[in-house]
């Protein structure tokens, strides 16, 4: 059953999903004018190209649209299993481009200096402060435990490339990983409390 | 299990977590967790920590064309027409037909190439069907794995679905056929944890068939075992 794009607005992502899942266009269309701008976001942060990182979000939108019944709610919210749609085509955009380099800048801000400055909308304003308490948590990690978090999830390198590229030891990377997650799951329990 | 195993499985816990294990050890952790709930309730505990990543990237502003491309792709799908989708001017990638679309001129490839034979594999391998299309995309289906490669130019992306993780020390590796000869088309890559892996290969001119095989880490010279799909180029 279709249903007007202003009541799908009112819908939470999870009964948007059924609607998604039914080929309802509107439905979808909220459903990207949610999330579209942070999964544009994590894709331009991982490929660092503004076209592949456009070719990841169409693709992985159409992937959602093609498959919106096969949302699970067991398996988190709908923001995070369409994030982890985006970063999986992303890195599957890097590791098809063999022989270049991912994009691994650990200052976004430098990244975004280069924006002209009409790309800030009122509303991402808004969100940026609370996507700073975020980034806090990550920010406040000892180097060596975020660059390797950062290089695994935003760089796709598995345990072992990034053992070698850093010229440490597998059970280093690992022990860094799990201590930076620990501390970011830490704070967000602080934050939370 | 003693401390010491269990201290192996927690550490690779968080790494399985940020996507950074091997496959093949992807694949025995999850085999492990499913009968561990200690293990189970570590990694619940630490998922929230991975799923806040995203959140903390910089937002970059989305461009307004990508929308319209997208919901004029949606909407034309929705509607049931067959029009191709649209794609951005100059993309390297684009977007393949639908399933509908491509099942309907599957044809069973048999080919041998210089002693080097496709052939299936068992129930976890694939005898290989394709489809193809006046456009420039070609899609192929397969028992258990499904393969489309969709061309623009002389580039091609090659896209799986259904993939079984790979053993530790394994990677898959991409060949292309012309005439007899196969050659690597310089692609390896590794199954996402959802089954799905994508690979470019360039220098479609005059490729007959696309073909993936598991090799050792970095690659092989020659295909040193069956392909797990091929997929033919109609000329």
């Amino acid at each position: 059953m279709k249903i007007r794009a202003s009541k799908a607005e009112r819908l939470a992502d999870e009964e948007l999903m059924p609607r998604i899942g039914e080929k309802d266009p509107d439905a979808f269309e909220v459903f990207y004018d949610r999330h579209g701008g942070v999964a544009y976001s994590l894709a331009y942060r991982i490929v660092g190209e503004r076209g592949a990182a456009e070719d990841v979000v169409q693709e992985a939108f159409i992937s959602i649209w093609r498959s919106g019944a096969r949302y699970d709610r067991g398996r988190g919210s709908v923001r995070s299993w369409m994030l982890g749609i985006v970063r999986n085509r992303a890195i599957d955009f890097l590791r098809s481009k063999a022989g270049r380099a991912p994009k691994l800048d650990f200052d976004d801000d430098a990244v975004l200096e280069h924006r002209p400055a009409a790309e800030l909308t009122d509303a991402e304003a808004l969100r940026r402060e609370t996507t700073h308490e975020l980034r806090g948590a990550l920010g406040e990690l000892p180097g060596e435990q975020s660059k390797v978090i950062e290089l695994a999830y935003f760089g796709g390198f598995s345990h072992s490339e990034i053992a070698t590229m850093l010229e440490v030891p597998l059970g280093t990377v690992k022990g860094r990983m799990r201590l930076g997650l620990e501390k970011i799951r830490g704070e967000l329990a602080g934050g939370m409390a | 299990m003693n401390e010491t195993e269990h201290d192996r499985w927690r550490d690779d816990i968080a790494a399985y977590l940020l996507g950074a294990l091997e496959p093949g050890e992807a694949a025995e952790l999850e085999r492990h967790v499913a009968g561990c709930a200690e293990c189970e309730q570590e990694l619940q505990r630490l998922r929230p920590a991975v799923r806040v990543l995203p959140e903390t990237v910089e937002r970059v502003e989305a461009p307004a064309a990508l929308r319209g491309r997208l919901m004029e792709q949606v909407r034309s799908e929705a509607a049931g027409s067959q029009t191709a989708p649209a794609t951005r001017q100059g993309s390297r990638w684009r977007f393949g037909l639908r399933p509908a679309v491509g099942l309907a001129a599957l044809a069973l490839v048999v080919a041998a190439i210089g002693g080097y034979a496709i052939r299936d594999s068992g129930s976890g391998g694939a005898k290989t069907t394709t489809a193809c299309a006046k456009t420039t995309a070609f899609a192929g289906r397969s028992p258990g794995i499904t393969a489309e490669i969709v061309c623009q130019g002389e580039t091609g992306t090659l896209r799986l679905a259904n993939l079984h993780q790979l053993p530790a020390g394994k990677v898959l590796q991409a060949w292309v056929q012309r005439g007899k000869q196969v050659v690597s088309a310089k692609a390896l890559f590794v199954p996402n944890s959802d089954g799905t892996a994508t690979a470019t290969i360039d220098g479609m001119d005059g490729v007959n068939t696309v073909m993936v095989t598991a090799e050792p880490r970095g690659g092989s010279v020659q295909p040193t075992s069956a392909p797990i799909v091929s997929v033919a180029i109609p000329q």
